[in-house]
């Protein structure tokens, strides 16, 4: 997984970055923090999908999750994304993102919103762990708050250096949620880029148990006509 | 059948058989076709490589309906059959999975043969064709890999397609005769759409035919290597032989739910595998301006990636690669042993064996890993080993003590 992580990093930064030379590598030893999603929770897709029109949809295309009536529902117009920009500041087209968890998976983008913090020397105010010198302006902050580079970090890993995002950062002064209401509307909204992603994947689940449990009575038949027919070579 | 199902066929049968061998070529291949008695657990394979056969036509039929071979289109079809064509998802995992699924039983398959020696003398031909169809696989394998059209699709047909380019002189020419244009482009989607649903598949149909017609002249290998034709009862059926169907064609049935159950494991549960059976950069629209870091193939490619790899030239490293699957062709003329299973056969040669499996199973490892100084190191010694266990084979297995066979086949 390590290496995926790394090739997609890079990819990501040479999407992403302006300042492709100066890019760097995301902080050593962060360990990607885990999305507590739970796939099957409409609900929860639901909601996710309105905090993404409420929030991402401004900039971020969703281009194959098309007509369905999920995103009509939440009030994901199309017509009206991304926002008619000319340019683009940084020259940097935000990405779609209707397989984004197929490509960097739900832990990376979770720990991925979580992780802004305020840098002035950055054009947008904001950087981020994940993908130093991010383009994307930390647009979560007025729910999350305004967090700031931890003084002290002290690693706890077994074998590695290990640091979760939480250890490097410090929430200077809270948003409009509680720390524990942001985690939610984060662990929603990656819920929903996931369904977003794999709108089959509760579909396939249920599927999967129908077929398997058919394959234990198939085999159970089979096993006993094959018992049946070879009764008579094992007499020989 | 029974024989008195046999002797009284109905009149609508003489019909058909006084037109067309149906009857015969049913006893000669099925009914009366003698397998010995004694196929064990590797014997399955075979058959299951056959149904993923059949499957992967099925479904890629039902995939080419919705799916469009242009650069423009390529992506967003396959996204349009995951989500707007009923089971679509079903489809693209089934065949997805399927292309692994059958390097993984091709590969048992071929191991098979390999212990029990399945392709000694007379069976030189089956081993020959079955090693052609291994290569149309991995064309197949290849061509099919880059349809989807992300970036791993993009950068790998850049990769393969430019060995050709290495080959002096004839290099660019052919270069760009494969490709059909100066880069990898929509010009070369559309042709390895072409060879992958028309050309390949036709020509792997007509090899796994003639597979099997070579194999049922010859008659089936068996786990201890002993000829069952050798001791026949008065009606001239061996005594170890027992008819294909319905003894092999129920127990086939069998290991076909098994199979069927792993399968669906996958397909339904994990079809990207972790990223091994799909790549996480696939799903990424093919970009000819981004290059991903680390453009490896699918894992049924990486041993012999990792030999090409290991070579510091890339002409050498090409002719390694090439030589590492050609070696596998000539595998009947390098067996000097008396006996073909490996039960019977020295330490020298089980030795041997091991070795080429951790060899095997370790370059696929590495090939699918990014380079460094120690894995390259590795692979080389590895690559080593590979051909050390087949170019050491005439001394080996000429040389060391056989056990002696059975008369009969044990249980």
């Amino acid at each position: 997984m390590r290496r995926y992580r790394n090739i997609l990093l890079i990819v990501f930064l040479v999407l992403f970055s302006s300042e492709l030379f100066a890019a760097e590598s995301a902080h050593p030893g962060l360990v990607l923090a885990k999305a507590p999603i739970d796939r099957s929770d409409m609900e929860s897709i639901k909601r996710g999908a309105t905090f993404f029109a409420t929030n991402c949809m401004s900039c971020h295309t969703l281009i194959y999750l098309r007509y369905n009536k999920l995103a009509q529902d939440a009030g994901i117009t199309y017509e009206k994304m991304p926002i008619n920009v000319k340019t683009w500041p940084y020259g940097i087209t935000p990405p779609d993102l209707s397989l984004e968890t197929e490509v960097r998976g739900v832990d990376w983008i979770y720990t991925y919103l979580h992780s802004f913090y305020q840098d002035p020397s950055r054009p947008t105010g904001a950087n981020n762990l994940l993908v130093p010198n991010s383009a994307m302006p930390a647009i979560l902050a007025p729910y999350q708050g305004a967090q700031v580079l931890a003084q002290q970090v002290s690693p706890h890993g077994v074998f590695f250096d290990n640091v979760e995002w939480y250890d490097l950062l410090t929430l200077q002064k809270q948003g409009s949620m509680t720390p524990e209401e942001f985690d939610a509307s984060v662990t929603d909204l990656v819920n929903f880029l996931a369904y977003a992603a794999e709108p089959y994947h509760n579909d396939q689940t249920r599927l999967g148990w129908w077929v398997l449990g058919f394959l234990v009575i198939m085999f159970v038949l089979m096993y006993l006509l094959k018992q049946e027919y070879w009764k008579d070579i094992k007499k020989k | 059948m029974t024989e008195k199902a046999l002797t009284k066929k109905n009149r609508f049968m003489e019909w058909i058989d006084e037109r067309y061998p149906w009857t015969e070529f049913m006893r000669k291949h099925l009914t009366e076709y003698y397998a010995p008695k004694n196929f064990n657990f590797w014997y399955y394979f075979g058959s299951f490589s056959l149904l993923v056969f059949v499957m992967q036509i099925l479904t890629g039929i039902w995939l080419v309906m919705e799916y469009i071979p242009t650069s423009d289109g390529a992506f967003a079809s396959v996204q349009h059959i995951m989500r707007e064509v009923r089971f679509g998802w079903l489809l693209r995992f089934m065949h997805t999975t399927g292309a692994s699924a059958f390097f993984v039983v091709v590969y048992l398959h071929m191991y098979r043969g390999l212990i029990y020696g399945s392709y000694q003398r007379p069976r030189e031909l089956v081993w020959l064709i079955g090693m052609v169809i291994y290569f149309a696989l991995l064309i197949e394998a290849f061509t099919g890999y880059v349809l989807p059209w992300g970036q791993m699709s993009f950068w790998g047909a850049a990769v393969i397609t430019s060995f050709a380019g290495a080959i002096p002189y004839l290099g660019n020419v052919l270069l760009v005769w494969l490709r059909g244009d100066f880069n990898v482009s929509g010009v070369t989607l559309h042709r390895f759409f072409s060879l992958h649903v028309i050309a390949i598949p036709f020509f792997l149909a007509i090899l796994i035919f003639v597979h099997l017609v070579a194999l049922h002249k010859v008659g089936s290998n068996n786990p201890d290597g002993i000829d069952i034709k050798a001791k026949k009862n008065q009606e001239g059926i061996p005594l170890d032989g027992i008819p294909f169907h319905p003894y092999y064609t129920v127990k086939d049935l069998v290991g076909v739910v098994v199979f069927l159950f792993v399968f669906s494991l996958v397909v339904f549960f994990t079809p990207k595998m972790g990223g091994y059976f799909l790549e996480h950069d696939n799903f990424i629209l093919a970009n000819p301006m981004v290059t991903p870091l680390e453009i490896s193939p699918v894992w049924y490619m990486t041993p012999f990636y990792a030999m090409l790899r290991a070579i510091p030239n890339k002409l050498f490293g090409l002719m390694t690669m090439a030589a590492g699957i050609a070696i596998m062709f000539v595998l009947p003329w390098l067996d000097r042993s008396r006996v073909r299973s490996i039960r019977y056969k020295g330490p020298l040669s089980k030795i041997a064996i091991l070795i080429f499996v951790i060899s095997f199973i370790g370059l696929g490892y590495l090939g699918s890993e990014p380079v460094s100084p120690l894995y390259t190191f590795i692979a080389r010694v590895l690559t080593v080993t590979y051909f050390g266990f087949f170019l050491l084979m005439p001394i080996y297995t000429s040389y060391e003590k056989t056990k002696k066979l059975p008369e009969r086949v044990t249980e």
